[in-house]
């Protein structure tokens, strides 16, 4: 898909921060567009920016944490650290890495219907919402549960569907799939296409197991200590050999395939086992004709 | 040890008590305290104590209720001794005993039958502020998280060594600083985490947030007003003049 065209939604303009208690800036001269129905995973060493450059996104920094920063990040024309962070509830929707600490309610459907509330929606505008939301995450039936009787895919799925309920355009999540097992995280991967191919949201989200992430994202952004060093599609920056992708656990059966291919192959290079079956199937044609 | 856990987390069930609209199980509970207080002479007091059964019984609440009037009733023979050693006559001091016993039951039949969301509901109602409201809210909301918390901790600090159970008195106490101390550690953390959440959910954005869900009274939740009333007042009467 040509994003490049796309229009921006958010973009981080020579962006750096740094936390008040810390020597060094932990965001270093970040420039960012991101586009519209665009799905960017975010990796990158322990430490090196990637929950800094989420919660500025969203203006959680610099509001809410002491330090100082330079530079800009412009949702709608308009720079978020002149905008309060309830006012960007409706564009952009923020999903922690511990779905617990974000469900405030003693229901599903009461938490779902939480940030309307708060932002003074009509009863009868909520209660379409949420029901929308609740079906939309598959977790309808699980309306009246209280948080503390759901698994942590169930929880994650209400989390998800507090933050959809407010329809933002600008979906982020930080490590959504930390706490699954990899039947429940695939799921949840596919939900979040699904998300992008009927909602049109855009999504912005850090996550380390790209055996599953990789084949469904359209970006791949590689940070490291503060600044973005590699940017495009998955499987070309897979291909580029670069020595900043030695700790990102590109997925193993493309490794796997450069391990096997004497010529280190660079550029497109498989993602998914089908893609490799498929690559031995035509060498193995080509050989036998 | 999840059993210990259970006790403190709140179970939605059915019943005839549980449906009422939260505004009416308080006033009976208000009602039964005051008929409490108010009584003087022990079969006033068995009375009382009778109705709070009644009503539990209706509720399908007497286990639970047991178990609050079982831990009310450690505290009940302590104010029966101070009675006794400040000379009070035997009848008189378990009279008191059992008044105690009898307004913990009357508050029980309440909390143990509303929901925290209904809580919520009542609190808004009688216009205390948003803020305390969300503060409730999150302390009734996080008591089992807290609580799982506490448990993986003593797990955690039992298989490092930490004997919880061996020593003096004091030295059992001293034996719970190494659980408080990451408990209240992660409870900070998390609150962080919290702050962050409320604020990117619009928490504050207007100054009357509207709610999905509001109190609305049924034919039934009248009658019980009323009823309650005609009961009580004059027994509260009675008990006042004799």
């Amino acid at each position: 898909m040509g994003f490049r065209n796309a229009n921006t939604v958010i973009e981080v303009r020579n962006y750096s921060f740094k936390y008040a208690s810390s020597d060094k800036e932990t965001l270093h001269d970040v420039n960012l567009k991101f586009h519209e129905r665009e799905i960017t995973i975010l990796v990158g060493p322990t430490g090196c920016g990637k929950s800094t450059l989420l919660k500025s996104l969203i203006g959680l920094i610099p509001h809410m944490y002491a330090g100082s920063w330079s530079g800009s990040v412009i949702i709608d024309g308009v720079s978020i650290q002149d905008r309060k962070i309830n006012d960007l509830a409706l564009t952009v929707g923020y999903v922690f890495q511990n779905p617990e600490n974000q469900i405030f309610m003693f229901s599903v459907e009461r938490d779902a219907a939480f940030g309307l509330e708060n932002l003074g929606i009509e009863r009868a505008q909520i209660r379409e919402r949420v029901d929308w939301a609740m079906s939309l995450m598959g977790i309808t039936d699980l309306a009246t549960k209280p948080p503390h009787e759901l698994s942590d895919g169930q929880k994650q799925r209400a989390a998800l569907a507090g933050i959809l309920a407010m329809k933002p355009r600008v979906l982020i999540l930080d490590e959504p799939t930390s706490l699954l097992d990899p039947h429940t995280a695939l799921e949840l991967i596919q939900l979040i296409r699904n998300l992008r191919d009927q909602l049109g949201i855009t999504v912005i989200m850090v996550e380390h197991r790209l055996d599953l992430i990789a084949r469904v994202a359209d970006r791949l952004l590689v940070m490291e200590n503060g600044t973005i060093v590699e940017d495009g599609k998955p499987r070309e920056v897979f291909g580029k050999n670069s020595p900043s992708l030695r700790n990102i656990g590109i997925p193993t059966i493309t490794r796997l395939y450069q391990a096997l291919n004497s010529s280190r192959p660079t550029g497109n290079v498989p993602l998914t086992v089908d893609e490799v079956v498929d690559l031995i199937r035509q060498k193995q044609r080509t050989v036998s004709a | 040890m999840y059993w210990v856990a259970s006790g403190f987390i709140f179970r939605r069930t059915s019943s005839p008590i549980h449906d009422l609209d939260p505004r009416v199980k308080l006033l009976i509970s208000i009602e039964l305290f005051s008929l409490a207080l108010a009584a003087s002479r022990m079969e006033e007091v068995a009375l009382v104590f009778g109705s709070i059964l009644t009503l539990a019984l209706i509720g399908r609440i007497m286990r639970r209720l047991g178990k609050t009037v079982l831990f009310a009733l450690g505290f009940a023979v302590m104010i029966f001794l101070i009675n006794i050693f400040v000379g009070y006559p035997l009848v008189s001091a378990v009279e008191v005993a059992a008044r105690f016993v009898t307004i913990v039951g009357s508050t029980s039949v309440f909390f143990l039958t509303t929901s925290p969301d209904e809580l919520e509901h009542v609190m808004k109602w009688f216009r205390f502020p948003r803020d305390l409201v969300f503060a409730f809210v999150t302390a009734v909301r996080f008591v089992p998280v807290l609580l799982m918390d506490a448990l993986q901790i003593m797990d955690a600090q039992k298989s490092r060594g930490l004997e919880l159970d061996k020593g003096n008195p004091l030295k059992r106490i001293k034996n719970f600083g190494p659980i408080l101390v990451p408990l209240v550690v992660n409870a900070v953390v998390r609150s962080g985490e919290l702050a962050e959440a409320m604020e990117s959910r619009g928490y504050g954005a207007v100054k009357k947030p509207t709610t999905l869900y509001g109190l609305t009274t049924t034919i039934k939740d009248r009658a019980v007003v009323l009823g309650s009333l005609l009961l009580s007042i004059p027994v509260l009467f009675f008990f006042i003049v004799s």
